[in-house]
Parts: C-alpha cells; structure tokens; sequence
C-alpha cells in the first residue's frame, strides 16, 4: 500500500498568447477520497492536471503532489498515475507493448504489464494494435496505465467516454476501491450522475477560476438525487 | 532512473514495426547500395574494398537521420508525449534517452551495415584492388551516430516528422550541392559535413583540397561532433521550455 500523498495546487495561473486560462486556482485533493474536477469544456481542468504533473509549465503558482513537485519525486509512476488522453498511444503498438515502454520508464518488473491488463480485462487484445482498439477498450487501457505503478495516486482526465454502461459501473467500483485503500483520486466528468454516486469532494472550476472546492454533501446541500447537476448549472449557467 | 528512462526509449522503438522496418531498411542501405556501385563497375583504380564499401555511406547516413527523426517526432504526431512526461516528468533524461536511444540504435546499425557491406563488397570487387583498413568504416558508425542524434533533435524541435525529414536531408545533401555558392568557407563547410567526413575517413587522400577540411580529417568529425553537440542542446533547451 502506497504511502498517502495530497494533491495541493496554490495560486496556480497560467497565460497562454495573452490568454488567462488558469487564475490563482487552489485546491486540495486528500488521500482517501475521490475528488470530482467539474466544469464546462475550456474551463482549465485538463491544463489544471496536466500542470499537476508538470506536461504544461505554470505561469505562476505551484502544484505539488505529496508537498513536492511530481518531476522531483525519485519514482513518479509510483506516486501518481495518469490518464490525460485515451489516443494517447502510437497507433502501431500494441497494449502490453505501451505497457512495456511504461513499465521500463519507471524500471517496474517485467510481471506487473501482464497483472495490469489482467485488472482491466484487455488481455484477450492485449496484442491488438492501439490503432485498432475501441474507444473503450482504449479508455482501459489508459486506466491500466494509471494503474501500473500502483500509485498514491491517480488523476483521471474524463475516463467514462467512450465507456458502456457495464464499464461505467466497474470504474465506478474501481475509483472507490482506490480511494478506500487510501489512495488520492482526482477524476474530472462531465457525467454528473456517476460523479455523484462516486464522489466525496467536488471542485468546480469555469474560467479558469474556482468557483468551488468542498465536500460533496456541503456542495449539493441535498440527498435529492440530480442534485449534483442542479447545483452545477445553477453556478455554471446552462 | 537514466537506465531505466533509456531502456523505455529502447522498448518504445521495439514495440512499433514502422521504426523495427525502419532499422532494418537503414542498416541495409549501406551494404545494398555499396553492392550496387561496386558490381556496376563504380570501383576506381584507386579505391579500396574498403573505400568500395562506404559507396552508400550517405543513403545509410540519410536513412537513420530520417528515421530518427520521425521516431522522436512521432511523439507529437501521435500525441504520445503526455504519457510519456507523466512517466518520466523530468524533461533532461526523457530528452537525452531519446537522443541516446536512437544514436545508439543508429551506431549499431551502421556498424552491423558496415561489416555486411565490407563482406559483400570484397566478394565481388575485381583483382587488384587494395583491402584498405576495413577499421576506417568506424567512422560511418559515428557520423551516423551524429546525425541520428541531429535528426531526433530537430524532430522534437519542429514536432513534424516532414519537416524534420526534410531538414536532415537538407544538412547532408545541401553542403556539397552549394559547394560553389560558398566561396572560401566551401571547404571548412564541405569538409566537415557528414558525407564528406565519411569518405575523409575512408580514403581521405583521394578528395580534392576544395572538399577536404583545411585542419585535417581529426578535426573535421571533431567539428562535426561539436556542430551536432549544439543543435541537440538547442533542442533540449526548446523541449525543457515548451508545455508538453
């Protein structure tokens, strides 16, 4: 079992061409936890956790993992584990050879690729080329990628898209089981109804700001399911 | 964490066909295109079997500059890069295994298509001809390694494996193709090219004063070493700034 790491971003801004996509957004993801990232498309999720982990500089501000930058950590798969994009992978290699180029990145033993396409059920395409894949069957794969290193943990960029019902309710079931073993979750949605069932904090962010960053039960105010949707729109605008 | 982030741009190569077929088609450049010119009768009185079998030293040199372009490009073609910043976030080591990966990829293969050309080469050169010092066909080894390296810089710096092609082809061709456009830099520039510091090496009192470097063959691959040096830091500085 991992050592427990929180996701801290302090007054993270970044321009980009002039443009202010992220101002002074903090928030904290705890170990323990599935933390919900909600906003509309452009809102600055993606750029949020891709300078989590360093994949886009700052302008200013800081964003740590385990109080350290992600790049200063001696093993990074071993802290945090990411899906950013499904398509992600070279079209021509196969699952268990992304896995491999992963698994050898972080020198992690040549078994833990087969045990990783075991826990997301692709070993039976498990030598089916990436360009050839499903979208779902993509989605797991990137989830097998977040996974490999048995990380603190894991951010999750959109990962129902693409994904059937069953799928949907197995990550469901994943994302929790992840997070009662301690591990942080930092998953961002646009599925309202699946973050609700799954969550415990939710961060809002439109415009590059946060508009909120709380427990789920204190943000929706309300048992009443579709909560979560109505509190969203009321704050975003429809 | 060198090893391993090495070791990964290793396997990434391993595990796309295009870049194995790509190895293997630059490997065989040499050996085919030497072939080619010696049993076409392209063999001088002078030449060597050794001299013979670097013929098609610049198809090898192109090949491996091309390909290494186009492997450390695609990761921006296919948008892999965000995988592997989350998997090796320090921007120096997953830069400098690539540009090691693939110059060491490049060395072997040319040393490997050194060899088979040099066999090949001296099965079929006509009687008379000298053997040369088949140790002398080291140099396309390095002078592939230089330009692999190039090539994998200039594909991250311009994060298109057409342009990046290109402008490798451009750095070997345009040196000797410009040549009269030069005036008294022409043999400082010639000299030190890739192609030209290959065929210095191999027979280098065969070349004209016009295209051997003034300073001597040493300092020829030396310049050339230095020139290579500074474009693969110009890409590590433009890859440790840029967002991923």
């Amino acid at each position: 079992m991992p050592e427990p790491l929180a996701i801290e971003v302090e007054a993270a801004s970044k321009v980009i061409d002039g443009v202010t996509v992220l101002e002074d957004v903090s928030f904290t993801a705890l170990p323990g936890r599935v933390t919900a990232f909600l906003g509309p498309n452009g809102a600055g999720k993606s750029t949020t956790l891709r300078a989590i982990l360093g994949i886009d500089h700052l302008t200013s501000g800081r964003a740590t993992i385990g109080g350290r930058r992600f790049r200063e950590h001696p093993q990074p798969i071993r802290v945090a584990g990411a899906l950013l994009s499904p398509d992600a992978v070279h079209p021509g290699r196969t699952a268990r050879g992304h896995l491999a180029v992963v698994a050898a990145s972080n020198g992690l033993p040549r078994w833990s690729v087969g045990a990783a396409i075991e826990t997301v059920g692709l070993h039976a395409i498990a030598t089916l080329p990436f360009g050839q894949m499903s979208l779902g069957m993509r989605q797991r794969l990137g989830l097998a990628t977040a996974l490999l290193g048995d990380p603190a943990v894991v951010i999750l960029d959109e990962p129902h898209n693409g994904l059937d019902a069953a799928t949907i309710r197995w990550l469901r079931t994943v994302l929790r089981t992840l997070a009662d073993a301690g591990r942080t979750v930092l998953v961002s949605s646009h599925l309202m109804s699946e973050v609700e069932q799954v969550a415990d904090d939710v961060v809002l962010i439109d415009e590059g700001r946060i508009l909120a960053a709380e427990p789920m039960a204190a943000f929706v105010g309300s048992d009443e399911p579709g909560a979560l949707e109505k509190r969203y729109l009321a704050l975003v605008g429809s | 964490m060198i090893r391993a982030a090495l070791t990964a741009e290793l396997v990434k190569i391993a595990t796309v066909r295009g870049f194995r077929v790509g190895t293997v088609a630059a490997t065989l450049a040499l050996p085919l295109t030497s072939l080619l010119v010696v049993s076409g009768g392209g063999l001088g009185a002078r030449d060597t079997v050794t001299s013979g079998a670097a013929s098609g030293s610049m198809v090898l040199l192109a090949g491996f500059g091309a390909w290494a372009a186009a492997v450390a490009s695609s990761e921006y073609t296919q948008r892999t890069l965000i995988v592997s910043l989350a998997t090796v976030p320090r921007r120096p080591l997953l830069y400098g295994a690539k540009i090691a990966a693939t110059a060491t990829v490049a060395g072997a293969g040319a040393l490997v298509g050194a060899a088979l050309s040099f066999a090949l080469v001296a099965a079929v050169t006509p009687p008379g001809h000298r053997t040369g010092d088949p140790v002398a066909l080291a140099g396309t080894a390095l002078t592939a390694v230089a330009v692999a390296a190039v090539g994998a810089a200039v594909g991250v710096l311009t994060r298109s494996a057409t342009a990046s092609t290109a402008i490798v082809l451009a750095a070997l061709l345009l040196p000797k193709a410009a040549a009269g456009l030069l005036g008294s830099l022409q043999p400082w520039v010639v000299g030190a090219s890739p192609g030209t510091v290959v065929t210095q090496v191999v027979h280098g009192a065969q070349l004209s004063t016009d295209q051997s470097f003034p300073a001597g063959t040493t300092i020829a691959a030396v310049t050339m070493v230095v020139t290579a040096a500074i474009v693969v830091c110009l890409g590590g500085l433009t890859f440790a700034r840029r967002d991923g």
